[in-house]
């Protein structure tokens, strides 16, 4: 859907992360560095942004 | 209980707690998590039926997310919190909201676009204004508007986790580890071992370096073939870390969770003492 403001597991805050990370692995990055240099260190906090499904665009057609 | 640390950033701390039992520093962690006071949105109104801008466009109130998600996420929103805030039961006005108690936010915006946590402006002192401008809320498209007033109040993750100000609390034993120089033949089979690389090997000897960094996993024990070494953890001193979402720093948050502790500790011992 959209993605979550913090992390399950432990509570950090990602949302404002989301679209950075994203940006920046369409521009060529991997994953996984652009996630340690947005200082995400914990796995729970990693696959927030790693497995997150963007549907927000797929559902907002049908409003 | 003495306190060195080791790395302090505005949102997050390690430090060496010595002097201490284990007990005083899970009471510690658990202060940290659920007790300090902090700053979340609670009440949000949300404008129903059509919005119309300065030049006349209509816009309706429908965003493609249920109003309950988007009230919930604002309320994870983190807000800079002024500890000198009372909580509404507590307070002068009886829980009705006042500025001593409350702080009112609006979002007014139109579509099309993504709605960010720094939409939420506060009505009154600006100092209030969302710590992360960046976190999106809800996407709108171009028929779309989102009107809504929001009234955070003070309360304690006890109650929700929206009041949480502390996050990732933990702490380890102080490792020492152990390095019988009459044993070791400096095969370096415990350097390979190692996952967070604490030792090193000085001109054929090896040596624990950042001890800090041992977990106490015992894998350079049972790696070494001559039983040289030993790996146990202190139990009077310890290592914590714990990181805040940044409505209160690092520092104030440690500030008040000792403060908060000393009163509770306080209060238990006058009631003692009552009891003769």
């Amino acid at each position: 859907m959209i993605i979550p403001v913090r992390c399950f597991t432990c509570g950090k805050v990602i949302g404002s992360y989301y679209e950075v990370f994203k940006r920046r692995v369409e521009g060529g990055e991997k994953p996984g560095e652009v996630l340690d240099s947005l200082g995400l260190k914990r796995y729970c906090c990693r696959r927030m942004l790693l497995t997150h499904a963007d549907l927000i665009d797929d559902i907002a057609k049908f409003d | 209980m003495k306190i060195k640390f080791l790395e302090l950033t505005n949102t997050s701390a390690r430090f060496v707690l010595s002097d201490a039992t284990p007990a005083e520093a899970n009471a510690l962690r658990r202060t940290l998590l659920s007790e300090i006071p902090k700053l979340a949105i609670d009440k949000v109104e949300i404008l129903l039926g059509n919005i119309r801008d300065e030049s006349g466009k209509e816009y309706e109130s429908v965003t493609p997310l249920f109003d309950e998600i988007i009230v919930h996420r604002l309320a994870m929103v983190p807000l800079p919190t002024d500890l000198s805030m009372k909580f509404p039961s507590e307070c002068g006005c009886k829980g009705e909201g006042c500025q001593s108690c409350s702080v009112i936010y609006t979002i007014n915006k139109k579509g099309p676009g993504m709605v960010y946590s720094g939409d939420l402006i506060p009505l009154g002192d600006p100092k209030f204004k969302p710590v992360d401008d960046l976190i999106p809320i809800v996407k709108i498209n171009e028929k779309q508007a989102v009107l809504l007033y929001a009234t955070a109040i003070m309360g304690r993750a006890k109650e929700h986790a929206k009041w949480q100000v502390a996050h990732a609390v933990g702490y380890k034993y102080y490792p020492d580890v152990k390095i019988n120089g009459e044993k070791c033949t400096g095969c370096t089979e415990c350097i390979n071992s190692c996952p967070k690389k604490v030792f090193e090997n000085q001109d054929g000897k090896v040596v624990a370096k950042t001890v800090d960094a041992c977990d106490l996993c015992g894998a350079c024990v049972e790696a070494c073939p001559k039983g040289a070494l030993s790996v146990t953890g202190s139990e009077k001193d310890f290592i914590f870390t714990f990181e805040t979402d940044g409505s209160l720093s690092a520092k104030a948050a440690l500030i008040k969770a000792l403060d908060i502790l000393s009163t509770s500790f306080g209060r238990v011992k006058d009631t003692l003492s009552m009891l003769g």
